[in-house]
């Protein structure tokens, strides 16, 4: 006799498409809607997206590569500044800069990178430290680029909507905060597709068990220094289009290290090494402050993170994400196709001797 | 001559207060094998703790005694609660919890406490007129007071390490955990007292460093000194508690020095200066300057 629940899905199955599909659809509607709500909420919207999307960069160097850095925060500045200042000193166009911003984050990640060839695990998580503290005080240091204490701004009517767009400049939310959702889809695939792949498993051996990984080929000091460089861009980005949004910039005020523990507290609460934990971890970092701000001036927002962070890794490592995916298994598992085996169709429901786990589970 | 004294004994006295702290984080680093990111933290609690004694007119040395033991608590109770069940787990589960406990600390100073900048009373004549002239500069019994304190704390921990069985059973326990359980060490109590001891020395240097400037007690005052004192940690080598001390006056000493003969990159930049040099110790010398090497058997 076979239960009722929970079903069982073959890998790559049309049944498994359809619902992969159907939750895509369900993830665009809710973003449709999203984006029919006010200027304020848009805009808050848009913050969180973009502390997902540094969470998802975060989450390939820290979550699926075991090292953890306390210096996100610095690329989400660098991504930030690169943007400011070829928008208000240079005239560029302001989506264009997004490519150089990256690309010098990319650059600063390999160069953080670069240490793990000698320095390991704690060393390299104070080096990640450094970059965090060196940001604003370099920023501070270099006003007639950066503009100081005092700030960068740019102007307004340099950060507008473009014509094809079709949003009028009272609906100018409505088109940040696509541009971080779009931003966000786009790192959330890519992010996705590496993490399955031949070097997403290369990632998680060298997390899991370093030395082992490298006797089985695992080239160990390229693999953290392009993951760091990747999800240095990445956070960058998401730092570019918050540049793009916010128009003044303080680095003193936006990019500190206090945004670095926001960011590894999201990932925690989202769900270390899963794929849409950064999604929520970003909406609960920015949300949760915000509601709570009323109580003793932001100090509760710290202290229930603080909280929070703890009673996570004791009885919830794999944060909301593992708890939904945990829960969802009763009710749908997804079988993994066997290698070597054609993807059959129509497979409703198999052998219910098979245990079988969503592919991700996170060990961190 | 003078400006430059003037300059040595505030750099003495900030390489002292980074000193003790380096010392904190390697006694938990050889405990433990991670940095106490909560260290400041602890010391900050302890210190308001001391403060609010204080401003209840107890003599500032019992503030100083309590401070000490209440950090002792601290360190302990969080090496036992917190950090000895998630470190099996992995160094990242570590540093997150850790990262978590400085974040509830601070928090829970802002409520207890509030947001304000307070004074804090020192153990030494502290006016404008205690001082000796040393060739013309002005040596303040506060500063001169920060350096015995954190001498006496430096030499009573090396007799600890070194002339008691107490300090064998430490040393036997970071040198390799199982062994020494095996040779009949009770490995769980003497990591909660090397936890604690080290909770009680960031304290002892949080209630030195505070009356050293008026209006420095505050939410953010103890994590710039921790980031000075990790970098001495590592440049003196994370398991070395000699390299500790000694980086830590060394880096107090070029920081001070750094600002008032450099100003191009003084004043602004020293933490980044600080830390830049320091990684480039780290790639020639990965452990540190008197760090013995990491050696892992697969």
């Amino acid at each position: 006799m076979r239960r009722a629940l929970p079903l069982l899905v073959r890998e790559r199955s049309a049944a498994h498409r359809s619902l992969q599909a159907t939750g895509i659809v369900v993830l665009a509607l809710l973003a449709v809607y999203a984006s029919t709500l006010n200027s304020f909420r848009l805009g808050q919207l848009t913050v969180a997206l973009l502390y997902a999307t540094a969470i998802a960069g975060l989450n390939l160097a820290t979550g699926y590569t075991g090292q953890l850095s306390i210096g996100h925060s610095a690329f989400f500045g660098l991504g930030a500044y690169t943007t400011g200042i070829l928008v208000a000193s240079h005239n560029w166009n302001p989506l264009l800069t997004l490519i150089p911003a990256a690309v010098l984050c990319f650059a600063t990640g390999l160069l953080v990178g670069l240490p793990s060839l000698r320095i390991r695990g704690i060393n390299l998580a104070l080096v990640t430290l450094a970059l965090g503290v060196a940001f604003p005080e370099l920023v501070d240091r270099f006003p007639s680029l950066t503009g100081g204490s005092i700030g960068l701004n740019v102007s307004v009517y340099q950060l507008l909507p473009p014509h094809w767009t079709g949003i009028s400049i009272a609906n100018r939310f409505q088109y940040y905060y696509w541009l971080a959702a779009g931003l966000l889809a786009i790192v959330l695939v890519l992010c996705a597709t590496l993490t399955r792949s031949r070097a997403g498993l290369a990632m998680k051996a060298t997390r899991d068990r370093e030395i082992a990984a490298a006797a089985m080929g695992v080239n160990l000091a390229w693999t953290k220094m392009v993951v760091f460089g990747l999800s240095g861009a990445i956070t960058g980005a998401g730092g570019s289009i918050f540049a793009i949004y916010l128009g003044s910039l303080s680095a003193d005020a936006s990019f500190t290290l206090t945004l670095s523990i926001t960011l590894i507290t999201g990932l925690v609460i989202g769900g270390v090494a899963t794929t849409l934990g950064p999604v929520i971890g970003g909406l609960a970092v920015y949300f949760v402050p915000y509601w709570t701000e009323n109580i003793r001036q932001g100090e509760a927002s710290q202290l229930i993170f603080g909280v929070v962070l703890i009673v996570l890794m004791f009885v919830m490592p794999e944060g909301l994400m593992g708890l939904i995916t945990r829960l969802s298994r009763r009710v749908l598992r997804i079988q993994p196709q066997p290698p070597g085996r054609p993807a059959r169709r129509t497979v409703n429901g198999g052998p219910s001797t098979v245990i079988n786990h969503q592919q991700e589970r996170n060990t961190a | 001559m003078e400006f430059f004294l003037d300059r040595l004994f505030d750099g003495i006295s900030n390489g002292a207060i980074y000193a003790a702290l380096a010392l904190a984080l390697v006694m938990v680093y050889r405990a433990t094998g991670t940095i106490n990111f909560a260290q400041g933290e602890m010391a900050l609690f302890t210190t308001y703790l001391a403060w609010g004694l204080a401003t209840k007119n107890v003599p500032v040395a019992v503030c100083l005694l309590v401070a000490a033991v209440a950090g002792f608590a601290l360190g302990a109770v969080s090496e036992r609660v917190l950090v000895r069940p998630i470190e099996k787990r992995s160094l990242l589960a570590t540093l997150i919890v850790l990262l978590g406990l400085f974040s509830v600390l601070n928090a829970s100073d802002g409520l207890i406490w509030g947001k304000g900048n307070q004074s804090m009373p020192s153990l030494f004549p502290n006016t404008l007129q205690s001082y000796v002239k040393v060739f013309g500069a002005r040596l303040y019994w506060a500063n001169i007071g920060v350096w015995l304190l954190v001498a006496a704390v430096v030499a009573v921990m090396f007799a600890l390490f070194n002339k008691t069985r107490l300090g064998l059973q430490m040393r036997a326990t970071a040198n390799n955990r199982e062994s020494a359980a095996l040779a009949g060490i009770p490995v769980g109590r003497i990591l909660m007292l090397g936890w604690g001891i080290s909770a009680a020395i960031g304290a002892i240097a949080g209630v030195l460093v505070t009356p050293l400037t008026p209006d420095s007690l505050g939410l953010g005052e103890m994590f710039p000194l921790l980031i000075y004192a990790s970098a001495a940690a590592l440049f003196g080598g994370l398991d070395s508690p000699g390299g500790a001390v000694l980086a830590g006056l060394l880096l107090g000493v070029a920081e001070v020095m750094l600002s008032a003969y450099v100003p191009a990159i003084g004043g602004q930049l020293q933490e980044a200066i600080a830390f830049v040099a320091i990684v480039a110790v780290l790639l020639l010398r990965p452990q540190g300057l008197f760090g013995t090497r990491e050696v892992e058997r697969v």
